[in-house]
């Protein structure tokens, strides 16, 4: 994927983050992995990814709309005509636009998905890592429901990479929309989740921002030539087929095996 | 002097014959510790029972898998119950120790993770052996695949084994992340 267009993976985590928040709240767990400082943290940062996403979105529809009129006044393969040059200047504006807000935006951004890192990387260390043993923890992911049937709703695991945007939104939103009264082994699992994914994001955000300030000044030189290059076009893709999804990319959740059988029988040898 | 000079060989040769004949009559009593030859999973049980109350105990593993193997031949959720009942009368007997039993039953026959026992928190003692837990996992995951699909039908039971392990691998990871990143 594109390092550009990664950047809006934080907008949706922590989308979602947000709406995790709000459940977890709700479901009141015994083990501390989502204290109101995370709560906290995850609105915040849900705010100042809202705002990009929804500034993105508009450049965005704006080059869309650019970029169909290039193609459809012809201008491919005719960048010396001079209303074509116009048209891709026009372009590389909205481009810059784009970046611009990138760039406003993630610094805050890159703060409030460290705070939030930094507190669920806190309840994880505690609450799981020296609070727990390995069976405790075991115990805690199974449940009480280790001999029952897995029923359909139950959360599934996602991926943390090469996901589209909107697929992973809908996973998550699920996982929320299920796990209400599942109690701490869901929450074990969303809390680890949500962490790696942070972990990731901070990096690109790192990553993103340096790579930022490269692109700017290049589109900043093609302005003056009025040329759309592969790199703007590749980019602006990316960032579209992550907002508004991807049908080839649909993730994959494995389903249980085929066949149903009451466990009625329980050892006495049984741990 | 002369006596005693053929005397001597003879004693040897004799000696030599009482041993022979005491070493040939031990091997005819050892026991043949052969793997139950019955397609029935109750009566190889009690095949390997008697074999295992003669002397075979030592290979009471051969004997486990042996009947695991047998059982794979008509799986069925009562054979959970099959094995148990012999795994207690392996302890009532002494030829396993109550742990040992409780291991041998539940890598095969529970959804839950014998590899993951440990007395120690993860951060200290779990997350510098990550890999090798998860390794172990992995295979005990394999032998819940023969004892519960295979040998139980209980799919629904080894869906729930495969689907922990993932989670204790992602959980491990993040916890372990965390655990690291303590300054």
């Amino acid at each position: 994927m594109n390092t550009t267009a990664r950047i809006l993976i934080p907008v949706l985590l922590v989308s979602v983050a947000t709406l995790t928040a709000h459940t977890t709240l709700a479901n009141t767990p015994t083990i501390r992995l989502f204290p109101t400082t995370v709560v906290e943290d995850l609105r915040q940062t849900g705010n100042v990814a809202r705002d990009m996403e929804t500034g993105l979105q508009e450049v965005i529809g704006r080059l869309d709309q650019q970029q169909e009129l290039y193609h459809e006044s012809k201008c491919d393969g005719a960048e010396d005509d001079s209303g074509c040059q116009r048209l891709a200047r026009q372009i590389g504006a909205s481009y810059l636009d784009m970046l611009t807000i990138m760039e406003e935006r993630l610094p805050d951004m890159e703060h409030t998905v460290n705070n939030t890192r930094l507190s669920l990387e806190k309840g994880l260390r505690n609450e799981l890592g020296r609070k727990m043993t390995p069976w405790t923890l075991q115990e805690t992911l199974i449940g009480s429901d280790a001999n029952k049937a897995v029923t359909k709703s139950s959360p599934t695991l996602r991926g943390r990479s090469g996901m589209r945007l909107s697929e992973r939104f809908n996973q998550y939103y699920q996982l929320v929309a299920t796990s209400g009264g599942k109690g701490d082994q869901s929450l074990a699992v969303l809390a680890s989740d949500i962490y790696l994914d942070m972990e990731e994001t901070s990096l690109l955000i790192q990553r993103t921002r340096q790579e930022i300030a490269r692109a700017t000044l290049m589109e900043q030189l093609n302005q003056s030539f009025g040329i759309i290059t592969p790199e703007m076009i590749e980019v602006v893709g990316g960032v579209k087929s992550i907002l508004f999804g991807d049908e080839q990319g649909q993730a994959l959740v494995a389903g249980p095996p085929p066949g149903s059988i009451e466990q009625a029988y329980r050892s006495p040898l049984e741990q | 002097m002369n006596s005693n000079a053929i005397k001597k060989p003879l004693l040897i040769v004799a000696g030599l014959i009482a041993i022979a004949v005491v070493i040939s009559s031990c091997a005819s009593t050892a026991p043949t510790c052969v793997a139950p030859q019955s397609k029935n999973l109750s009566a190889a049980i009690g095949t390997a029972q008697s074999s295992l109350l003669e002397g075979c105990h030592a290979h009471f593993d051969r004997y486990y898998d042996d009947l695991l193997t047998i059982a794979e031949g008509d799986p069925k959720p009562e054979n959970k119950r099959e094995f148990s009942q012999f795994l207690v009368w392996s302890t009532d007997k002494g030829l396993l120790s109550n742990r040992q039993a409780e291991d041998y039953y539940n890598r095969f026959f529970n959804v839950k993770f014998m590899s993951l026992k440990g007395d120690y928190n993860n951060c200290s003692h779990t997350c510098p052996n990550k890999q090798k837990v998860l390794f172990d996992m992995e295979r005990e995951l394999s032998e819940k695949e023969r004892g519960l699909l295979k040998v139980s039908l209980d799919n629904e039971g080894y869906y729930r084994a495969d689907q922990l392990y993932q989670e204790v691998e992602l959980v491990l990871e993040a916890t372990c992340t965390a655990c690291s990143a303590s300054r």
